[in-house]
């Protein structure tokens, strides 16, 4: 049952669901739900949505209304039920030791829950623009955006220039595929071994089944988001071949 | 009041078949306690070597339903043989295996080695994949292709199989007899349809291969019409697939004469289908023989 909406910024909403004991004890950080966003046979397969964040009876979905599927969703009232599926997949390996977290845009849609399990830095969030950036309460965080309109102007990658990678014995990356690549491009080789990357990619079944999610792999073959990952090691990918898949 | 249904001399509590492609070997549904109301799961396609399959993005979906391009993706047989069917040895109901081949002596060559392992209750034979020495046509396009696939899986096994027909090239009533003549146990009607989605601002089809088989509720027509003129054309039974979202779709498919009805795409969506089929249609019958 959906508990709670709020549009926290335009076009992007957060979704709080009422779930059952057993469905929060597996709501680990990094795992993933499927909804079925419309009682009638359209559209026809579920959308996936990274968990943000759990409470005692409720998870939370961030999202942005970007076609049918999301817009759907929006459109629900609070009260309703809808049908989801999981916990899904495999989320992040909670490793101890200090923590840098990258997101992306809607990247971070995954980080409020990750941030509270782990020892986390520093946060490092970029986007397009101030309604495209997210905020998380409570975490040190360095934003910047395209046209400046918070924090520095300009790209993720520039704010990382800064870094001192090696200070952090874990990350944690999320946001366009471009954009991953381009950090990973600018990592230290070591810190790219303890970088986990939360993948997407259009979902069929989000069970294994169909092989609808693959992601080329970084030993040939390809991987499926929804069970090998969504968060894989940032090094178990092919990133030229994924980040050619939309041209 | 009990209700059977039948295929190939044995007698099921569903007339629910998971679909190829959509359900992997039933191991995941198995786990996830999602097999109750099927009757059987067909496996996804199994190759003679391994196959990656396509380039991502490999499904789409498009206003009125699904678009997919995975390719057959699959380890190869031999690995199938080795790993796979002996833990699909505990699934609670029969496994049928999909086979697919790029030449015509692929098919018996799957199925000789998948005769290795106990496991397999029978087969379906998709001749929906293009014949690569018929440069790219599918080989159930050609009645003669398809009754001498028939008979060359028919000479290396004692199982039982069912050719899966395709809607995009050829007659598939011909297709149906020539599966039939050639020894074919019954006939799949039929697969998804070829379709495509443009996006006209950029130019470009979200698939990277740009076609794909469509798939969608909006489909059932299509195929109870197939499946009618299917069993006016062969005395051997006709399984039905394509569109299933509903126990009445069920029904109106096993009306026009389906022995089975088969569930794909509905079952991506709700894992738990089969129960949720068996059950509706179940209830369906009782209330109207009240």
């Amino acid at each position: 049952m959906i508990a709670e909406k709020e549009e926290i910024l335009p076009g992007i909403f957060r979704f709080e669901f009422e779930v059952s004991e057993g469905f929060l004890r597996k709501a680990e950080p990094g795992r993933f739900v499927q909804v079925e966003v419309s009682s009638g046979p359209f559209p026809v397969t579920r959308r996936p949505f990274t968990i943000s964040s759990r409470s005692t009876d409720s998870i939370e979905i961030i999202f942005e209304v970007v076609g049918r599927g999301t817009k759907t969703l929006a459109e629900t009232d609070e009260g309703q039920s809808l049908r989801m599926l999981g916990p899904l997949g495999h989320g992040y390996k909670l490793n101890s030791g200090e923590w840098l977290l990258i997101g992306g845009g809607l990247g971070a849609a995954g980080f409020p829950g990750l941030a509270a399990s782990i020892d986390c830095g520093l946060m490092i969030l970029g986007a397009a623009t101030k309604n495209r950036l997210l905020t998380i309460d409570g975490i040190k965080t360095r934003a910047i955006t395209e046209d400046g309109s918070s924090g520095m102007k300009g790209l993720v990658t520039d704010l990382l220039k800064t870094v001192l990678w090696d200070s952090f014995s874990n990350i944690a990356l999320c946001g366009p595929i471009a954009m991953m690549k381009a950090v990973i491009e600018m990592m230290p080789v070591e810190s790219r071994t303890v970088t986990q990357v939360s993948a997407e990619a259009r979902m069929g079944c989000g069970w294994g089944a169909c092989e609808g999610c693959s992601i080329p792999g970084a030993d040939g073959g390809y991987l499926k988001c929804c069970t090998d990952g969504p968060v894989l090691p940032a090094l178990a990918v092919n990133w030229d071949l994924w980040e050619g898949i939309h041209r | 009041m009990r209700y059977y249904w039948e295929l190939w001399g044995r007698r099921f509590d569903s007339p629910i078949i998971l679909a190829s492609g959509t359900a992997g070997f039933g191991l995941e549904l198995m786990e996830q306690n999602n097999l109750h109301g099927a009757a059987a799961v067909v496996s996804k396609a199994t190759t003679l070597k391994p196959t990656p399959g396509n380039p991502p993005p490999r499904i789409v979906e498009t206003k009125f339903g699904l678009l997919n391009s995975i390719g057959l993706a699959n380890p190869g047989v031999d690995e199938i043989v080795k790993t796979i069917l002996p833990e699909a040895d505990s699934l609670p109901i029969p496994l049928i295996v999909n086979v697919a081949g790029e030449t015509v002596e692929e098919f018996p060559a799957v199925i000789e080695k998948l005769e290795r392992s106990p496991v397999p209750f029978g087969y379906e034979v998709n001749v929906s994949c293009p014949n690569v020495a018929a440069g790219g046509m599918v080989f159930g396009a050609s009645p003669s292709t398809v009754e001498e696939i028939a008979r060359l899986v028919n000479s290396v096994t004692s199982r039982p199989f069912s050719v899966k027909l395709t809607p995009n090239e050829g007659s598939i009533t011909e297709a149906a007899q020539a599966a039939e003549t050639g020894g074919a146990d019954s006939v799949t009607v039929c697969n998804t349809f070829l379709g495509m989605k443009m996006n006209w601002r950029t130019g470009r089809a979200p698939l990277k291969r740009k076609v794909g088989g469509y798939s969608s509720p909006a489909l059932l027509p299509l195929t109870v019409a197939r499946v009618y003129k299917t069993c006016e054309a062969v005395d051997i039974p006709v399984l039905a697939s394509g569109g299933v979202s509903c126990p009445e779709d069920v029904l109106e498919l096993l009306a026009a004469g389906a022995v089975m009805v088969q569930v794909g795409t509905w079952l991506m969506r709700r894992p738990d289908a089969a129960g949720e089929l068996r059950e509706g249609v179940v209830r369906l019958l009782e209330s109207d023989s009240q």
